[in-house]
């Protein structure tokens, strides 16, 4: 099972890392969304065999359930990186809605070097 | 039970601002007065680690390793300190900066909300709880950025929240990877289970120190180290003064704090290949960022472009891993903190008077403000690193160890980069302050820039004090560093109720 997680990992990573080196942000919003699954499965299946570690409080009757820590870990992750891909997506509109494009290079086509004293 | 105040009240104070949203007199005097409070208290904590040395504090009465664990020693006392410090002065300019009537009302809370972050990764003594924290403080950072850019700039952000969530995304593999390895996310627990597993024979020390590759990438992310600091030029010139203030100073900070916490108190003390290329990264972040400042024409951006130069004589420091360049390496973080920060305020008083940051529409200054300029040339001066002022003792205590290590090569790299700082200091220097412009009538009738030079004057007047009075502060830093590399130590006052060898 652990092995099979293992592979699974390994392809996520790999899908999200080809969806993160292209230039539309679209697509690199999705790359860095796969990733942070990859991620919390990476934190499954690095934790090792479940079996005999068991819960802290319970004494003594540990052998009826897996150990929880990763799993508690894991819930953590997914709460935080669902805020963190709610501001994304909201950040990636914004854009749009400013640039009416979402691609890299039409969006830092101009000049760079000197932008940042446009204001004021 | 005060270890958790530091934590405690920005939360409680953000909470109590984001209730009463409209802006008014008597909202800034809370948001004040809370910050001259944790401040007071962060001292308190400097004192309090003085007298008692390393103690924790188990949050819900779960002892360690089972619980959340907060640690209170030297390092984490000081770097608490120099964090509510910056964020009282960045406050207290941030009110002078705009009226109170055209400012953002979910700035005060959000400050806050990073300093809630900053400082419970700062004082957390478990790997998954700094996980959490520094998810609280990039969310805090990713609002702050955006929360009053325009749409030129808002652009600019995305590269810097991808980054970061790129880098959390490794932060959790190498949570999980510890937890795999050593069935335990307590700092005092894994710096116990790695020694002993390292003298059973257990286990291939690889794993160990790819583990301790893995975070030290994370962290180098975070703090902006070569080569992946090319976010961080662009993303702080869009943030305003009083921001940018609080994030150059303190947030890239926090990324080498985590990294002297992590590579000196977790894990083994044996990881030369990990120093050595933490050595090199060091000396080519400060080589190539500073390289980048001096192309740069306008002050925020070559502000910006210091950050990473200095965190490579950080990152030089730890490379060189003796208690002295430890101690070295801690005295230059906590000047860097002050000098970065006000320098970036006081580039925000030269913008408010001029009208822009960019060198060739500055001038004048010295006439119109000697204040200024002398708050600006002590802090570029401190920065560049001459004596009498902070920057020097710090430098001279990484460049002492290197020789005394017989490390030339990387001495001569360091010094040739402290050159090329200096020569940018000076071309900021001499544009804005030293040169007749005719074309600029700097706006002193508007009487704010004074205040904010009064806010800016404070932390000079702190960084001056740590370069006169170097002895107190060397000292403070070589307590830390021994706090800091005592992991023995550290474990047991932490992990009571175990067997020690």
């Amino acid at each position: 099972m652990i092995l099979l997680t293992a592979i699974l990992v390994g392809v996520l990573f790999a899908q999200s890392t080809y969806l993160i080196l292209q230039r539309s942000f679209v697509r690199i919003l999705f790359g860095i969304i796969l990733l942070a699954n990859a991620a919390n499965l990476a934190v499954l299946a690095m934790s090792g065999d479940p079996s005999g570690k068991g819960v802290p409080i319970a004494d003594g009757r540990t052998e009826l359930s897996a150990d929880p820590l990763p799993q508690a870990l894991i819930l953590t992750a997914i709460v935080i990186g669902f805020g963190v891909a709610a501001y994304f997506i909201a950040l990636l509109y914004r854009t749009f809605l400013d640039w009416k494009t979402t691609d890299a290079g039409e969006l830092f086509a101009k000049s760079t070097t000197d932008d940042s004293n446009s204001e004021s | 039970m005060i270890i958790i105040l530091p934590v405690l009240i920005p939360l409680l104070t953000a909470i109590c601002g984001l209730l009463v949203q409209k802006s008014s007199i008597g909202r800034r005097w809370f948001f004040g007065f809370s910050a001259w409070v944790q401040f007071g208290l962060a001292i308190y904590l400097v004192r309090e680690a003085w007298v008692s040395g390393t103690q924790g504090l188990y949050l819900g009465g779960w002892e360690a390793p089972i619980g959340i664990t907060l640690v209170l020693d030297m390092l984490s006392a000081l770097m608490v300190g120099m964090a509510t410090l910056m964020t009282l002065a960045c406050t207290i300019y941030g009110f002078y900066e705009q009226k109170v009537e055209d400012k953002h009302p979910l700035r005060l809370p959000l400050i806050q909300l990073l300093l809630v972050g900053m400082n419970l990764s700062i004082l957390t003594g478990d790997l998954f709880n700094l996980f959490v924290a520094f998810e609280v403080m990039l969310l805090a950072s990713y609002a702050l950025i955006t929360l009053e850019a325009d749409d030129w700039d808002v652009r600019q952000a995305f590269p810097y929240v991808a980054i970061n969530i790129f880098g959390s995304a490794f932060f959790l593999i190498g949570c999980g990877f510890t937890y795999g390895l050593f069935g335990s996310l307590n700092f005092a627990d894994i710096a116990l289970q790695s020694e002993q597993m390292l003298a059973d024979g257990e286990g291939s020390p690889y794993q160990v120190e790819l583990l301790a590759m893995l975070m030290v990438f994370v962290f180098a992310i975070k703090a902006g180290a070569f080569p992946l600091y090319y976010w961080l030029p662009n993303s702080y010139p869009i943030l305003p003064p009083a921001l940018a203030g609080l994030f150059s100073g303190m947030l890239t900070k926090v990324g080498v704090y985590v990294l002297i916490r992590w590579l000196g108190t977790v894990m083994p003390h044996d990881l030369d290949f990990i120093y050595n290329v933490l050595v090199w990264v060091g000396i080519a972040s400060m080589f190539f960022a500073v390289l980048g400042a001096v192309s740069r024409n306008f002050i925020r951006g070559i502000l910006s472009f210091h950050i990473p130069s200095q965190i490579g004589f950080m990152l030089l420091a730890i490379g060189f891993f003796t208690p002295y360049a430890f101690a070295a390496g801690i005295f230059f973080l906590l000047h860097n903190i002050m000098a970065k920060g006000s320098l970036f305020l006081c580039g925000g008083v030269v913008t408010f008077l001029c009208g822009s940051d960019d060198l060739k529409k500055t001038g004048n200054l010295w006439v119109a403000s000697p204040l200024l300029g002398v708050v600006f040339f002590v802090q570029a001066m401190s920065l560049a690193g001459l004596p009498p002022f902070s920057g020097f003792w710090g430098k001279y205590m990484i460049i002492r160890e290197g020789i005394a290590l017989g490390e030339y090569v990387l001495v001569g790299f360091a010094l040739a980069a402290s050159v090329l700082t200096l020569f940018s200091m000076l071309k900021i220097w001499l544009a804005s302050f030293w040169t007749e412009n005719p074309d600029v009538k700097p706006r002193v009738d508007d009487k704010r820039w004074r205040k904010m030079t009064y806010a800016v004057g404070g932390i000079a007047i702190v960084s001056l004090f740590m370069g006169l009075g170097a002895q107190l502060f060397v000292e403070l830093s070589m307590m830390a560093s021994e706090h800091v590399l005592d992991r023995v130590g550290y474990a047991e006052s932490i992990l009571t109720g175990r067997e020690f060898r």
